[in-house]
C-alpha cells in the first residue's frame, strides 16, 4: 500500500506568526497522494499558499499540524538531522534559476553538492563522473562545469537546477514554479526534459505553476488551491473538461484563447475582487466573498472535499 | 542565385557555448579591479608605503632615537652662506649656532662660538681660522665678515644628511616617518584582523542563529555603538596604559560593531536565498551552507568593510598619538609625530606636512582599493 504511493500529504496545516498574535495561514488542511511515477499539478493564484505547500513538504518549514509519509515514512516530525536519508528520495527545483544557484560556486561544484552532502562521492574530484553525464543529459557540455552561474542564460541556469535536483535519482521532485521565470521558449525546453526524465527514471513530480495550459500538458492529475485550501483535485483532463468549482472555473475562463472567435463565445466567468488576506480568512467557505453563486450557508459553513465520482474531489455546497 | 536567405547550421553545441572567456572567480575579480585605474593607484600606493616602512630603515644611516641636539629643527632644503674660505657653507639654524655644511649638502661640525657682540647685534663665530658674524639686528638673519660687515654671498641647498629634516630633537624625520608609516600599518592590519574574526563570528552567528539570540545581540551591539567609539578607546587606552599593545587592543575591541552588523546583515539576507534554501534541501550540512554558501557570498562586502576600516584604525591611532596617549617616546608613529610637529608648526611647518602627507596617502589608497574591491567583487557588474 504504502509503496504504491511516493507522496501521502494527510490534513496539512502551516501557519506563519507574523507580528503580534497574527497568523497566516499559509496552507490549511491539504490532503493528497501522488503515485509512483505520476505528476500532481497544484495551481492556484498568486499567494494561495503553492510554494508554501511545497516548502513544507519537503520540511523546509515545519508543519504546524497534519502528516507527511514520504515513501512509507511519517516524516513529518523528524528532526533535520534524522531527516537527512530522506531528502535522497526527495528534491526540489526552485523558481528563481538566478537565485537558486550559489554565484561563488561553478557548476561542477553546484552538481556535486548533493553527492557530497550524501557521500556519495568522497571528494569533489571524483564527482565528475556522476557530474559530466549529468551536464549532457541536461543539453550542456563538460566545458560548462568549470562555469559560474552567472555566466548561463536563464533556460541553462535551470537546467544546471534540474541537474542538482535530480543527480541523486530521487524518486519525488517537487518543481516550485519552475518554469515562470523563464521565456515561453525556454518553458516547453525545461518541460520537456522533465517529462522526459519522467519517462526514463519514473520518478514522480509534485509540480506548482500558475500557468494552467502547461500545468494540463505535465500533470496526471490536477489540484487547485485557493487560500490555503485545496478546493478541486481530480485528473488533468476531467478538471479541464468540466471543471465544478466556481473558483476554478474562473481560473480556467482565464486562460487567454488565441482565435478571436473563439475568444468571443467564450463565456466571460473572470473572477471579481481581489484574494482576501491569508490573516484573516473568511468564515465558511472561503472563497464566498468572491464567488458568483454563493448561498446563505456559503458564509457559515465551511464545505469539505467530496467525491463526486470519478475520484472527481471537490469542496463546495453547490454539489 | 545567392544564397543569402537560406538557413545557417546550427548544432546543439554552439547553442549553448558560452563565448566569454573562461575564468575563475579570483581570476575574474582581478581582471575587474585592474580595469579601474584609482584601485590599482591605490594598490600600488599601498606597496610602495609597505616597502617604505618595513624595507626602507635597511637603508638609513639613522635610528628612530638618535638625536643629535647640534642640528635641530633643520629643514630640508636649507639656506646657505658662503664660508669666507670658499669651503663649503654655512647654516643658520633656529637655535641660532652656525652649521658647517659641506659642497654636497652634507651636514658637517658646529662652529665655535667666539664671542658676543650685543651691542651690534652679533655672535662671532670662528670659521677655519677666520671669524664670522651671525647678524641677527633685522630679519631675516644673516653671516657677515664681523669686519666690513659684508654679507656673504646666498643660496639654497638640498640637505643631503637629513632629506626631509630633523626634528626638535634633532632625529632624521625620514627615519622616523618610516618606522612611524611601519606602526601605523601594524596597528590597523592587526586590528582589523581582530575586527574581522570578531565581527565575523558575532555577526553570522545572530544573523544564522536569527530570533531571540539576534535580538540580544544586536542589543550588544546598539548599545555599544551608543556611546562614541572614539571615547571608548581613549578609556581603554587610559585603562591599559599606552602602549603599542594597548592600541591594538583597544581598536581591536570596539570598531568590530560595525563588521558585525555588515556581516548579520548580509548572512540574514543570504540564508533567505534559494540557493541556501535549495542546499537545505539537498540535506547539506550547517558546515557546508556557512562556509561554503554563506561566507563566500558575503566576502565581498567583508573585504570592502576591512578595507574601509583600515584607513579608519590608521586615522584612530594617529589620532591617539596626537592626544599623546598613544604611543610612547621615543618610539615614533604618525600621530605622535604630528604632534611633536605642531609644537614648531610656525617656524618648521615641513615636519608637520611629512607625516600628514603620509596619513592621507594611506587613507586614499586604502579607500580607492575598498571602492575597487566593492565594484570587482560584484559578479553582476561583469563586463
Amino acid at each position: 500500500m504504502s509503496n504504491q504511493n511516493i507522496l501521502e500529504v494527510k490534513n496539512l496545516t502551516k501557519h506563519f506568526k507574523v507580528g503580534h498574535r497574527q497568523i497566516v495561514h499559509a496552507v490549511d488542511d491539504v490532503s493528497f497522494t501522488i503515485p509512483r511515477g505520476k505528476t500532481l499539478g497544484i495551481v492556484g493564484e498568486s499567494g494561495c499558499g503553492k510554494s508554501s505547500c511545497a516548502r513544507t513538504v519537503i520540511r523546509m518549514y515545519d508543519p504546524t499540524k497534519g502528516q507527511i509519509i514520504l515513501d512509507g515514512v511519517d516524516i513529518t516530525n523528524l528532526k533535520q538531522k534524522e531527516l537527512k536519508p530522506y531528502r535522497k528520495k526527495m528534491q526540489m527545483i526552485f523558481q528563481d534559476p538566478y537565485a537558486s544557484l550559489n554565484a561563488r560556486m561553478t557548476v561542477r561544484d553546484i552538481i556535486a553538492e548533493p553527492l557530497l552532502a550524501h557521500k556519495i562521492v568522497k571528494k569533489k574530484e571524483d564527482a565528475n563522473e556522476f557530474v559530466y553525464p549529468m551536464l549532457e543529459r541536461v543539453g550542456l557540455t563538460k566545458e560548462h562545469a568549470n562555469r559560474y552561474a552567472h555566466e548561463f542564460s536563464g533556460g541553462q541556469r535551470q537546467r544546471v537546477g534540474i541537474a542538482r535536483a535530480l543527480i541523486l535519482h530521487p524518486e519525488l521532485i517537487i518543481c516550485d514554479e519552475p518554469i515562470s521565470a523563464l521565456d515561453v521558449s525556454i518553458q516547453a525546453q525545461v518541460i520537456n526534459l522533465l517529462k522526459e526524465f519522467q519517462e526514463e527514471k519514473g520518478g514522480a513530480y509534485l509540480f506548482i505553476a500558475h500557468d494552467l495550459s502547461m500545468v494540463r500538458y505535465v500533470s496526471d492529475e490536477v489540484g487547485v488551491m485557493y487560500l490555503g485550501q485545496m478546493v478541486e483535485l481530480c485528473e488533468a483532463d476531467e478538471i479541464y473538461r468540466s471543471p465544478l468549482h466556481p473558483y476554478t472555473r474562473g481560473l480556467l475562463g482565464s486562460i487567454p484563447i488565441a482565435n478571436p472567435k473563439l475568444a468571443k463565445a467564450k463565456e466571460k466567468s473572470s473572477i471579481k475582487g481581489d484574494i482576501p488576506s491569508p490573516i484573516n480568512p473568511p468564515d465558511g467557505c472561503r472563497f464566498h466573498t468572491r464567488c458568483p453563486y454563493a448561498k446563505p450557508e456559503c458564509a457559515k459553513v465551511a464545505p469539505q472535499m467530496k467525491d463526486v465520482g470519478g475520484g472527481h474531489m471537490v469542496a463546495c455546497h453547490l454539489y | 542565385m545567392d544564397k543569402k536567405w537560406d538557413m545557417l547550421p546550427s548544432s546543439n553545441e554552439d547553442r549553448e557555448k558560452i563565448w566569454a572567456k573562461n575564468r575563475t572567480f579570483a581570476g575574474d575579480v582581478w581582471f575587474r579591479f585592474r580595469h579601474k585605474p584609482t584601485a590599482i593607484g591605490g594598490l600600488v600606493m599601498i606597496v610602495i608605503l609597505l616597502l617604505f616602512a618595513f624595507l626602507g630603515p635597511l637603508f638609513t644611516n639613522y635610528s628612530y632615537s638618535t638625536q643629535k641636539l647640534a642640528a635641530v629643527n633643520i629643514p630640508p632644503i636649507m639656506k646657505v652662506y658662503e664660508r669666507p674660505d670658499g669651503e663649503g657653507y654655512l647654516h643658520i639654524t633656529q637655535g641660532l649656532k652656525l652649521l658647517e655644511v659641506n659642497e654636497d649638502g652634507t651636514l658637517g661640525a658646529q662652529l665655535e662660538k667666539v664671542r658676543e657682540e650685543s651691542a651690534d647685534s652679533m655672535t662671532i663665530y670662528e670659521c677655519g681660522g677666520e671669524e664670522v658674524a651671525l647678524y641677527y639686528g633685522g630679519s631675516p638673519y644673516v653671516v657677515a665678515d664681523p669686519e666690513s660687515g659684508v654679507i656673504y654671498p646666498s643660496k639654497t641647498l638640498w640637505n643631503k644628511s637629513y632629506i626631509l629634516g630633523t626634528d626638535s630633537l634633532g632625529r632624521d624625520i625620514l627615519t622616523r616617518l618610516m618606522y612611524g608609516t611601519r606602526i601605523s600599518l601594524m596597528v590597523a592590519f592587526v586590528a582589523a584582523a581582530v575586527n574581522m574574526v570578531i565581527g565575523i563570528l558575532f555577526g553570522g552567528i545572530a544573523g544564522y542563529a536569527g530570533g531571540t539570540v539576534d535580538a540580544v545581540m544586536m542589543r550588544i551591539v546598539d548599545i555599544i555603538s551608543t556611546i562614541p567609539l572614539t571615547l571608548y578607546v581613549i578609556l581603554i587606552m587610559v585603562f591599559l596604559g599606552s602602549g603599542l599593545q594597548s592600541i591594538i587592543i583597544a581598536l581591536g575591541t570596539v570598531y568590530w560593531v560595525d563588521m558585525a552588523r555588515v556581516v548579520r546583515g548580509q548572512v540574514l539576507s543570504l540564508k533567505a536565498q534559494e540557493f541556501v534554501l535549495a542546499a537545505k534541501t539537498i540535506g547539506s550540512s550547517t558546515k557546508t551552507i556557512l562556509f561554503q554558501h554563506l561566507i563566500p557570498n558575503a566576502m565581498g562586502a567583508i573585504l570592502v568593510t576591512v578595507t574601509m576600516l583600515i584607513p579608519s584604525a590608521i586615522f584612530m591611532e594617529a589620532f591617539l598619538g596626537y592626544l599623546g596617549i598613544g604611543l610612547q617616546p621615543p618610539l615614533a608613529s604618525l600621530g605622535t609625530m604630528c604632534n611633536d610637529a605642531s609644537e614648531t608648526l610656525r617656524s618648521c611647518p615641513h615636519q608637520l606636512l611629512f607625516p600628514a602627507l603620509v596619513i592621507c596617502l594611506i587613507m586614499f589608497s586604502f579607500n580607492f582599493v575598498g571602492d575597487g574591491l566593492r565594484d570587482a567583487l560584484d559578479p553582476k557588474l561583469k563586463k
